[in-house]
């Protein structure tokens, strides 16, 4: 990319809601690689954002060219399928309905869940394209009534100061959100059945849920490299990386000596630290922390005033190994720095750190001067069939 | 013998529902295990403490710990999709949904995890969609000899 085209990229990214509408995605110009999406790890849609990577993604009535560009999307390496707040949303994508009902989910997160319509759009993300993809337009539904359960496990996060984005790009492991277990069973509180007099939980096939739109493009369709720069203790400002899609796939996206490292079918990896060893670990770039252990177990002492990050008094280098469940290992050097300490107007970290008792959450803070691979379920590879995690 | 199959056959006929609520009397397991549709899994008798362990119908293990004293002083979960942690944390719900709200409006708000410290109630929570991990506890039901390291 021509350096003279960085700023105006940057203040693109960090200018909020960008929408143009009418217009034909496929005409578009840019000089980069035909598999790469410019990211950015700024203070985001609520200006608070600290290591969360955002980037833009256009959506369109299926079969149209009308189309809207939403950026301030959370790149999510965690979960499966875009999300969107459906108050951003200008052009009309249609309801899906089965049986006369309009589908609705309660998408569950660790700190809350996210209640709306699942509509129909047509993606573009960069050059790559998936048609006709089931997302969720956040707080958009036909039914006043939020089922109870969809406030079972804590708040709604239906606004974009409350999710805290202007949506959520699910680019992770798994090819739907739900897969097979809402296609047999009500019970994961996932999918409902809406009319105007309210919602009924309902199951969901496949090819309804929500799809990680990846493994939906013709190419580059079995994973995603994020890609971020280094950046100096003291963090910066922002920092701009890439969202690399395939694995193998192209000149760009070759796994080299990267180490690939399966997991289960929960997603998850193991963590060797001092002595222990840590199952249930994970790679998150919608962590914005290295989240691990207790102040207890590591010696680091968490701060006064945020309790949920570590505030030890001079910067920590620690080195963990992570494990795949193919037996291949990783060593993982990381920092933790002061988190009272770092420059509050900041954005872009390689050393925030909290507790997380009995685990390990490699956050965004990991990604930085790495590149890390998420392989899609089922999806091929040159290193294998997805899913797994490498770097 | 007789006494096994009767309590095998006692499980198989409770209603399809069941859990406890942190902080109540160990008769609010079973409420607990209706209320989740789920299966009571075993009661394992550790010396200071006996933890009721149930699935839910959503495929969750749900955990939780009694004190001697009959109360609920922990509550863990492990599993695909997230608990209902209305049910499963009773009156300390609402500590858990304003420490929440309180979080998304932090300049320093903590993204991908919960670890929710007050002096009354304590939890940690993680994970991501198929896969969420989490456990809370009351710190003055806890009895002396256990340690917050035994939830989870």
């Amino acid at each position: 990319m021509p350096a003279v085209r960085l700023p105006l990229l940057m203040l693109v990214l960090a200018s909020g809601l960008l929408v143009s509408q009418g217009c034909d995605p496929s005409s578009s110009s840019s000089s980069a690689p035909q598999n790469v999406q410019p990211i950015v790890v700024n203070a985001g849609p609520t200006t608070t954002a600290f290591d969360e990577p955002f980037t833009a993604v256009t959506v369109c009535v299926p079969g149209t060219t009308n189309c809207e560009t939403i950026d301030g999307i959370l790149v999510d390496t965690g979960s499966s399928g875009l999300r969107v707040v459906g108050s951003l949303l200008t052009i009309p994508l249609p309801q899906q309905t089965v049986n006369g009902a309009a589908i609705t989910e309660c998408a569950q997160f660790v700190d809350g869940s996210s209640w709306g319509a699942v509509v129909t759009a047509d993606i573009q993300i960069g050059t790559e394209r998936a048609n006709g993809v089931p997302i969720q337009a956040i707080g958009t539904t036909v039914s006043p009534t939020v089922p109870a359960a969809c406030t079972a496990s804590g708040p709604l996060e239906n606004t974009v100061a409350a999710l805290g984005a202007n949506g959520i790009l699910g680019v992770g492991l798994f090819r739907q959100d739900c897969g097979f277990g809402c296609t047999v069973s009500t019970a994961p509180g996932l999918y409902y059945g809406c009319t105007s007099s309210g919602c009924l939980p309902t199951t969901e096939a496949l090819a309804l849920q929500l799809q990680n739109p990846v493994w939906l493009f013709p190419k580059d369709n079995n994973g995603v490299i994020l890609d971020l720069p280094t950046v100096p203790a003291a963090g910066q400002l922002s920092a701009t990386g890439s969202l690399i899609f395939g694995i193998g796939t192209q000149s760009n996206n070759a796994i080299g000596s990267a180490k690939v490292l399966g997991v289960d079918a929960n997603g998850y990896l193991a963590t060797a630290f001092g002595t222990q060893a840590y199952g249930g670990s994970y790679i998150d770039s919608g962590s914005n922390g290295i989240f691990f252990l207790d102040a207890k177990t590591t010696g680091i002492p968490v701060c006064a005033d945020a309790t949920d990050f570590f505030c030890p008094l001079t910067l920590q280098s620690a080195t963990a190994t992570i494990g795949g469940t193919n037996g291949v290992t990783a060593a993982a050097p990381f920092t933790v720095a002061n988190f009272d300490q770092l420059n509050g107007s900041f954005s872009a970290f390689n050393n925030v750190g909290g507790p997380n008792p009995g685990q390990f959450d490699w956050g965004l803070p990991f990604f930085f001067g790495r590149r890390i691979f998420t392989a899609i379920e089922l999806q091929s590879t040159p290193s294998g069939v997805g899913p797994y995690f490498a770097y | 013998m007789r006494r096994h199959l009767f309590m095998a056959l006692l499980l198989l006929s409770w209603p399809a529902a069941a859990s406890a609520t942190l902080g109540g009397d160990v008769s609010t397991v079973d409420v607990d295990r209706v209320g989740v549709q789920g299966a009571l899994l075993g009661i394992t008798g550790q010396s200071a403490y006996s933890v009721h362990e149930l699935r839910a119908s959503s495929g969750t293990v749900l955990r939780e710990y009694v004190s001697p004293a009959g109360k609920v002083f922990g509550v863990a979960w492990q599993g695909p999709w997230m608990p209902d942690l209305r049910q499963l944390l009773g009156p300390y719900f609402e500590t858990y949904q304003a420490a929440i709200t309180a979080a998304q409006s932090s300049p320093h708000r903590r993204r991908g995890t919960l670890d929710i410290e007050t002096p009354d109630f304590v939890l940690h929570a993680g994970g991501r969609p198929r896969a969420f991990v989490g456990s809370a506890y009351v710190p003055a039901l806890m009895p002396v000899s256990v340690t917050s390291a035994s939830i989870r």
